[in-house]
């Protein structure tokens, strides 16, 4: 039937309730798939293919800055990607993508991709018109000139890069700016901050095991990291260990996939991991269960920790709390000391607190103390950046002649800044915290941020306080947006510039968490007029030295495989046992570690050269020295708000393709019944959602997965909705992370509000 | 039925059941009397036979591909929806045949066997396991009692004066039939399965279900009770009834599916 | 018995990642909207926790396929050598019976080719020596295919709760059902 006959017929049922409720419920099921109103949706690409053979095959890497990066095999054929699939090399992925990575292709050929560059008539306009890359390069370089022209620096223009394409070759746009001169930065890091202070504060850095020894383990605590959405390939091995014998216990606010996977779940008030883990550690050290031979031999501080246990802390106390009732923490604590291996994934989520470093530092005591640090196995899990020991060579760019920029002191811009610093140098680039970036732009004086670049970042779906960076946003000048896909910050744009996706350019990729590394061939052409972030660069410097001969000390001409190459050098060929980058176009290869515990040989990278209980350098920081307790952050409205990571999207990125949304089309809030009752909402009502940053709209699931105090939705871009949880998440800062990232994390997850029927 | 709305398949249903209702009360009306045919019987089965070719030829823009309607045949061995294609089109001509020939008893006793043969075809068709609350009789039922209604109905506009007390019994009893037949099924259903249940809930909680009960059996009974023939309009008000009760048929009878990882 | 393909569904293990749908997905490049494989929540009367056990669905290449039954063109037909439940498209007039007829939901319309379309079973990847590309997917295993003439897990069942039991197309889809972990619930709240 024709789709004006069906929307007629749609209108005469929609009197009934039950269509209504019934339309829904089908929805909800994919029924609906066989629809007639299917004939509604608009026609896409070539679809419909079947397995044929005779591909041609190219390595890739998810570059999403994920836990699990997996090595990817594109099949290609008549210079289109068909599929895609995991590399079958890899003992860490084994052949597997994720729900995202096998969305890929649909991703390539979105009929939704920015196709080329597009100057916005007035943001949020949605006014767009075709600039062909000479004149975007033009409006952009003349721009700049201005700047410097104004201001005698260019500390006026600004860059906002995070991992939302983490290849190393993609560190070529600090490079481009760095090939401009002096510019401000924001730096820091929304992810791990904390934890990665702590982890070095108490080891020296942060190293976790191989997770591929999880099987090893007897004993597994999952603490706040919810591995079945966010690291879909780490569960085989949390299986293992279960299979084998192992207890796996989650520890987490809320009950997660993972939770539902494990032997046992503790509920935890949210921000008090804290608290438990030091009940834990009384309990332990009551029984006398601690290592006393390892901490002896290998750790400093151990008896003023000690000392500070019997002194402040009591299991009681922790209960109260935590919520963690008393039996239950002495049980935890007893099974986890006499467990051997036992282990501890520390999540990034239990860190976004204003008391999260503190938290971390405790877990890693946990961990130390009954013995378990530097044990395949064992260890307290955070991550590592074993792997990333490349030449950054497109990162690191010299500044023009004469350039002027910050006086002053200025530290690492982020977790993965191997230059050092400004070292000597009399100017430096200006750094503003990336995780207080509407902040930052709103106080930026002498000069003020007059032009914003934005790349492998969606800032306003991203940044905290979202109402804010719309006021920040009124302050520039110039925003130029490096994207695929039009969203929230693309209409936030002046200019748009179209990137690549991975199949459609050289780079190379190393994961925090496994111990692989995958070559990213170029499998197809760029399609439309895309071009990847060092090709930008390069268009950008041949436009800059057009109007202002020596502007830019950027290529040219760039051959993206050879840049590529370029990020190669002895101690990534040794560790990897590599002759070549070449060896890598036969699959990924993994890292050759003496054992799969990180500390084996028990010699730490502190001051000391041991495990620190007590860190000085902590002190130094402006911490206390000792893992010790620290208050979270009080309420200022009557429920928590959490906002973690959907099994659908990496932050902003995929659920906006329609095949992600024929799973999942829409947002939900989820509330506990009885916090429900007491508002009248009912499950599927449409809802208000508050506090004194903003507010958001979306509908209601009442399930018990969150505590009664609880509320907790999923940060993610929907193509067409305006839903973005920033709207209810401050800028407040986690406790630590200026020390290696060189700005404080965020607390994200100490958000409060309420909830109201809309 | 849920996953596959399709208008033309509620309109070939009702105009092939009106036709097939028409052959029916021709055959009950003058068994037993003299050979003869109605004056109007030529022009009543070349009606008969028009309606359910109107009927199969919407029911052609339901498919995807109408061009291969003819092969719809070829699956007689297991697939009611060939038995019921090669039958309606065999009755289309049957009743054409019938019509072209001036009602000829014998092939007015075939036409209406092979009429009734047919709905129970249809029904059938409509009755796969997908579908719990109707994969029974009740499509058969359905269908069959639509027929009589539809075809006494209309067969006013064509019997002669004697036979329309006939035509007027029939339907008022095909109408409390009807009535009984649409109000309890879905309570019957209510005391079935998770399916069958939610089934029940969407008819009761269908407007159209009621316009069906009210407009199209309810309300026409009291009008023929009332003024004790059939008015010349009522085969219309029949006729939308009709549609509406086959709307909430093709929405409102739930799919299997949809219910998937929840208790059946 | 004869050879007859299947999947097993192991909820136990299973994380509801959705990966294996898109697999299939990308396998088949398939039109927005079109589903072979979904991943179906249990509700909270069979799984007390929202959203947090499934079952992973496609076709069930049943013995007795209703999809082959009332077809009218006769474009299903059932691999002597596998069982597989195949559906020849080009054959397909787009009635919509199959999709109608089926209690799982397994066949879809193409609104694009105007004709139905399911699960193939990856018949053309398994007759090339390679896994369905849903199986090959399973990032924890939980997705396996099995030959139920061999196939002999006493733990292993055809009709759990949450799934349509129509004894006579007889599913070729067993089941090992979710479990529940130790829950200790918050004391200040509960």
């Amino acid at each position: 039937m024709s789709p004006m006959t069906k929307q007629a017929m749609e209108r005469i049922l929609e009197n009934s309730v039950s269509r209504r409720s019934f339309l829904s419920r089908l929805l909800a099921t994919g029924a609906l798939a066989g629809l007639p109103c299917g004939l509604l949706r608009p026609g896409t690409a070539e679809a419909g293919q079947v397995w044929e053979g005779g591909y041609q095959t190219f390595r890739n890497a998810c570059p999403r800055n994920c836990y699990d990066t997996c090595s990817i095999i594109s099949y290609v054929k008549d210079g289109v990607v068909k599929f895609v699939e995991g590399a079958p090399e890899s003992s860490f992925t084994r052949g597997g993508l994720c729900v995202k990575g096998n969305s890929y292709v649909r991703r390539v050929y979105s009929p939704d991709r920015i196709k080329y560059p597009m100057e916005q008539q007035g943001r949020g306009s949605g006014n767009w018109k075709r600039l062909s890359w000479d004149q975007a390069m033009d409006k952009i370089a003349r721009k700049i000139l201005d700047i410097k022209e104004r201001d005698g620096s260019l500390l006026g223009l600004a860059l906002t890069k995070y991992s939302g394409n983490f290849g190393i070759t993609n560190y070529g746009v600090e490079g481009m700016m760095s090939s401009l001169g002096y510019t401000t930065r924001m730096v820091g890091t929304p992810c791990w901050p904390a934890g990665i202070d702590a982890q070095n504060f108490d080891m020296g850095s942060m190293w976790c095991n191989d997770p591929e020894d999880l099987p090893q383990a007897r004993y597994v605590i999952v603490w706040g990291a919810n591995p079945a959405w966010c690291s879909v390939h780490s569960m085989k091995f949390l299986y293992a260990a279960q299979e084998a014998g192992a207890k796996m216990v989650v520890v987490d606010p809320v009950f997660t996939q993972t939770a539902a996977k494990a032997d046992e779940y503790v509920e935890i008030r949210a921000g008090e991991d804290c608290a438990l883990a030091l009940g834990l550690c009384r309990h332990i050290l009551d029984r006398g269960l601690y290592d006393r031979e390892w901490v002896t031999a290998h750790s400093v501080g151990f008896d003023d920790f000690a000392a500070y246990l019997r002194d402040n802390v009591t299991v009681e106390w922790a209960a109260g709390k935590s919520g963690v009732p008393i039996a239950q923490i002495k049980a935890l604590a007893e099974e986890f000391a006499q467990a051997r291996p036992a282990t501890i994934w520390i999540g990034y989520g239990m860190q976004r607190h204003v008391n999260g470093g503190a938290a971390v530092r405790v877990l890693d005591a946990l961990v130390a103390m009954t013995g378990n640090v530097g044990k395949p196995g064992g260890g307290a899990r955070y991550g590592h950046l074993q792997t990333w020991g490349f030449n950054y060579h497109a990162m690191l760019q010299k500044p023009p002649e004469g350039s002027k920029g910050w006086l002053g002191a200025s530290g690492p811009k982020g977790e993965f800044d191997v230059s050092g610093g400004a070292g000597n140098a009399k100017y430096a680039d200006r750094a503003l915290n990336i995780n207080k970036t509407a902040q930052e732009i709103l106080d930026a004086k002498d000069p003020p941020i007059r032009m914003l670049w934005v790349a492998c970042k969606n800032v306003l779906s991203q940044d905290f306080d979202r109402p804010k960076m719309l006021k920040a946003f009124d302050k520039l000048e110039m925003v130029v947006a490096v994207d695929q896909f039009f969203n929230q910050t693309v209409e936030q744009a002046d200019i748009v510039l179209p990137v690549t996706t991975l199949f459609e350019d050289w780079t190379v990729n190393a994961s925090y968490w496994h111990y692989w590394l995958s070559l990213n061939e170029q499998a197809i052409k760029p399609l439309h007029e895309a071009k990847s972030d060092i090709q930008i660069a390069a268009a950008l410097s041949r436009r800059m030295n057009e109007l202002a001969p020596g502007s830019c000390t950027f290529a040219t001409e760039i051959d993206s495989k050879d840049w590529m190459a370029r990020e190669f050098n002895k101690d990534i060929y040794d560790l990897f046992g590599l002759s070549s980058w070449e060896d890598l176009r036969k699959g990924p290869a993994k890292a050759k570690l003496a054992s799969s515990a990180s500390w084996a040989d028990g010699k730490f990278a502190t001051p000391s050269k041991k495990y620190e209980f007590r860190s000085d350098l902590c002190a130094k920081n402006g911490h206390d020295a000792l893992p010790m307790y620290k208050e979270g952050r009080a309420p200022y409205d009557k429920l928590r708000l959490l906002t973690p990571h959907h099994k659908f999207a990496i932050h902003s990125q995929f659920q906006n393709l329609d095949w992600m949304a024929d799973f999942n089309p829409a947002p939900f809030v989820y509330i506990h019944p009885r916090a429900a009752a007491q508002r009248g909402i009912a499950d599927g009502d449409m809802v208000r959602v508050f506090n004194k940053v903003g507010e958001v709209r979306l509908a209601a699931r009442l399930t018990s997965d969150v505590p009664p105090d609880t509320l907790l939705m999923y940060e993610t871009w929907y193509k067409g909705l305006a839903f973005n949880c920033q709207n209810l998440v401050d800028d407040t800062s986690a406790d630590m992370g200026a020390y290696k990232t060189g700005a404080p994390g965020v607390a994200i997850h100490d958000q409060f509000a309420d909830v109201a029927r809309a | 039925m849920t996953p596959s709305f399709e208008l033309p398949l509620v309109i070939f249903t009702i105009l092939s059941q009106q036709a097939i209702g028409l052959t029916l009360l021709y055959a009950l009306r003058t068994a037993g009397r003299s050979a003869r045919p109605e004056p109007s019987a030529r022009i009543q089965w070349l009606a008969s036979a028009g309606i359910l070719a109107l009927g199969l030829v919407v029911s052609l823009t339901h498919l995807g591909h109408p061009e291969g309607a003819p092969r719809a045949v070829i699956h007689l061995s297991t697939a009611w929806l060939s038995r019921e294609a090669l039958l309606f089109g065999l009755l289309v001509a049957l009743m054409a045949v019938t019509g072209f020939l001036g009602a000829v008893r014998a092939l007015v006793i075939a036409a209406a066997a092979a009429g009734l043969v047919a709905l129970f075809v249809q029904g059938m068709v409509y009755a796969p396991p997908s579908f719990p609350a109707v994969n029974n009789a009740l499509p058969f039922a359905f269908f069959l009692v639509t027929a009589i209604i539809l075809g006494a109905g209309t067969a006013s506009w064509f019997a002669p004066q004697d036979r329309q007390p006939f035509l007027r019994r029939i339907l008022v009893g095909a109408l409390v039939a009807g009535l009984l037949l649409f109000l309890i099924s879905p309570c019957i259903w209510l005391s079935g399965g998770a399916i069958m249940r939610l089934t029940a809930v969407a008819y009761f909680a269908s407007t159209l279900y009621w316009a069906h009960i009210g407009v199209g059996l309810i309300l026409p009974l009291l009008v023929v009770l009332a003024v004790r023939r059939i008015p010349v309009w009522l085969p219309v008000l029949l006729l939308a009834g009709a549609l509406c009760g086959r709307l909430v048929f093709y929405v409102d009878t739930v799919h299997s599916a949809v219910n998937l990882g929840g208790v059946y | 018995m004869k050879k007859q393909l299947g999947f097993y569904v192991d909820a136990k293990r299973c994380i509801g990642c959705f990966t294996c749908a898109m697999a299939c997905k990308n396998q088949y490049q398939q039109e927005p909207g079109v589903i072979w494989r979904q991943v179906y929540p249990l509700k909270e009367e069979i799984y007390p926790h929202h959203e947090r056990a499934f079952y992973s669905l496609a076709c069930n290449h049943c013995e007795h396929p209703a999809c082959l039954e009332v077809c009218p063109v006769d474009a299903y037909s059932k691999r002597p050598q596998d069982g597989i439940v195949v559906h020849h498209q080009e054959q397909c007039i787009g009635c919509g019976n199959c999709i109608r007829s089926c209690p799982y939901g397994a066949p879809r319309f193409n609104p694009v080719q105007k004709r139905a379309e399911k699960c193939s079973l990856c018949w053309q990847r398994l007759d090339a020596g390679l896994d369905p590309a849903c199986v090959a997917s399973c990032p924890t295993n939980a997705l396996t295919l099995i030959d139920l003439a061999t196939f002999a897990d006493p733990g292993a069942v055809q009709f759990p709760p949450g799934f349509p039991k129509m004894g006579r197309l007889n599913p070729s889809t067993r089941f090992r059902q979710a479990e529940l972990p130790k829950i200790i619930k918050r004391e200040d709240v509960s």
